[in-house]
């Protein structure tokens, strides 16, 4: 399958001009992208150290990811929202990038996790389920985060 | 004055091997950078969490106190790495840096932001007892909360302008702009 027309098409959109009209405007939208990162980052690490139980140990861990999964999810939404408006002002440098390719694969992947696999788990009583497979759970969740953060971070050097 | 010293300091810096050494590698520079932003997930994402607490929007049904506690280690293990990786990232190029306005924001809104903390950290010493597991926090705290939000916010978005030229000392630019960011022999010329 191959999605060069959807990066053609976004190259020429009103989006795409808009972005690149501001270098100020789009250097804001960096920022809010890396605190958006900062965020999901943070909820990622705390609950899955509360699921290694690393991290607040004294709060039920049910308490903990409900809390954090609320905070992920808003976070999700302001790096994609900041990261299309991104990508319009460069589409087509992105359809060559391979890391940005790696970027969505992990990025497919993490977010299949966290909806398909991790939340419908995690809202079963976290006594119930094996230490192992919340262990497993938690490795995993931060493994492919930071991988998604890595290639992006890798986009701007490749 | 401070900023002729400043720039002899960079330009003494800048004639390290290391610091030649690091700009030039093609992967350590660009792993020591990586190891700073992604280092945001642990210590900005460990102080959103309290701050949310703080703000008395998120973690409402956790004690203020516990997330305080129990997040200020791995908050500040994400600090130290931040403060190092960011060092080795001036190390790398000194004179640029220096010379950079928007680093020189950065530096005087951390300051801000530490100094915000400490204040922050008084006012709540002094009162949690009483507000300890009641979702909204009384107002100055969550005054205090939205300035550390603000201030990091900020040093955010400095963080990354430094990358971009926009105010390099090579344009031609007011005259305090070459004072704020330190342009000193381009100063001298204008006199």
């Amino acid at each position: 399958m191959d999605v060069l027309w959807f990066f053609e098409w976004l190259d020429a959109s009103y989006l795409a001009t808009l972005s690149k009209s501001s270098a100020g405007m789009f250097a804001v939208v960096q920022m809010v992208h890396l605190l958006a990162l900062a965020l999901l980052g943070g909820m990622v690490l705390l609950g899955d150290l509360r699921l290694l139980g690393v991290l607040l140990r004294d709060v039920a861990s049910e308490v903990v990811l409900a809390n954090t999964q609320k905070w992920f999810s808003i976070a999700l939404l302001g790096l994609v929202v900041s990261g299309v408006y991104m990508s319009a002002a460069v589409a087509m440098k992105l359809y060559y990038n391979e890391m940005f390719w790696a970027k969505m694969a992990a990025l497919v992947v993490g977010v299949v996790f966290v909806y398909a696999i991790r939340r419908p788990l995690l809202r079963h009583d976290h006594q119930s389920i094996s230490p192992w497979v919340l262990r497993c759970v938690a490795v995993a969740s931060m493994t492919v985060w930071i991988t998604v953060a890595a290639c992006g971070r890798w986009i701007g050097f490749s | 004055m401070l900023n002729e010293w400043l720039l002899a300091l960079a330009r003494w810096l800048d004639t390290h091997e290391w610091s030649t050494g690091l700009h030039e590698s093609l992967y350590v520079y660009a792993w020591v950078e990586t190891t700073h932003v992604l280092t945001l997930m642990l210590f900005l994402g460990m102080l959103m969490a309290i701050d949310l607490r703080m703000l008395g929007v998120g973690f409402t049904n956790i004690p203020a106190s516990t997330m305080a506690a129990r997040l200020d280690k791995p908050m500040m293990i994400g600090f130290a790495v931040m403060l190092v990786t960011g060092f080795i990232l001036f190390y790398a190029i000194p004179v640029r840096t220096t010379q950079s306005v928007w680093f020189r924001i950065k530096v005087v809104l951390l300051i801000a932001a530490g100094v915000n903390a400490w204040l922050f950290r008084g006012k709540m010493r002094a009162s949690v007892g009483d507000w300890d597991t009641s979702p909204r926090p009384p107002k100055r705290i969550r005054v205090g909360a939205g300035l550390s939000l603000g201030l990091w916010a900020g040093v955010v978005l400095c963080g990354r302008a430094i990358a971009y030229d926009w105010f390099d000392c090579y344009r031609e630019m007011p005259r305090w702009i070459y004072w704020a960011a330190g342009c000193a022999d381009e100063l001298a010329a204008l006199e």
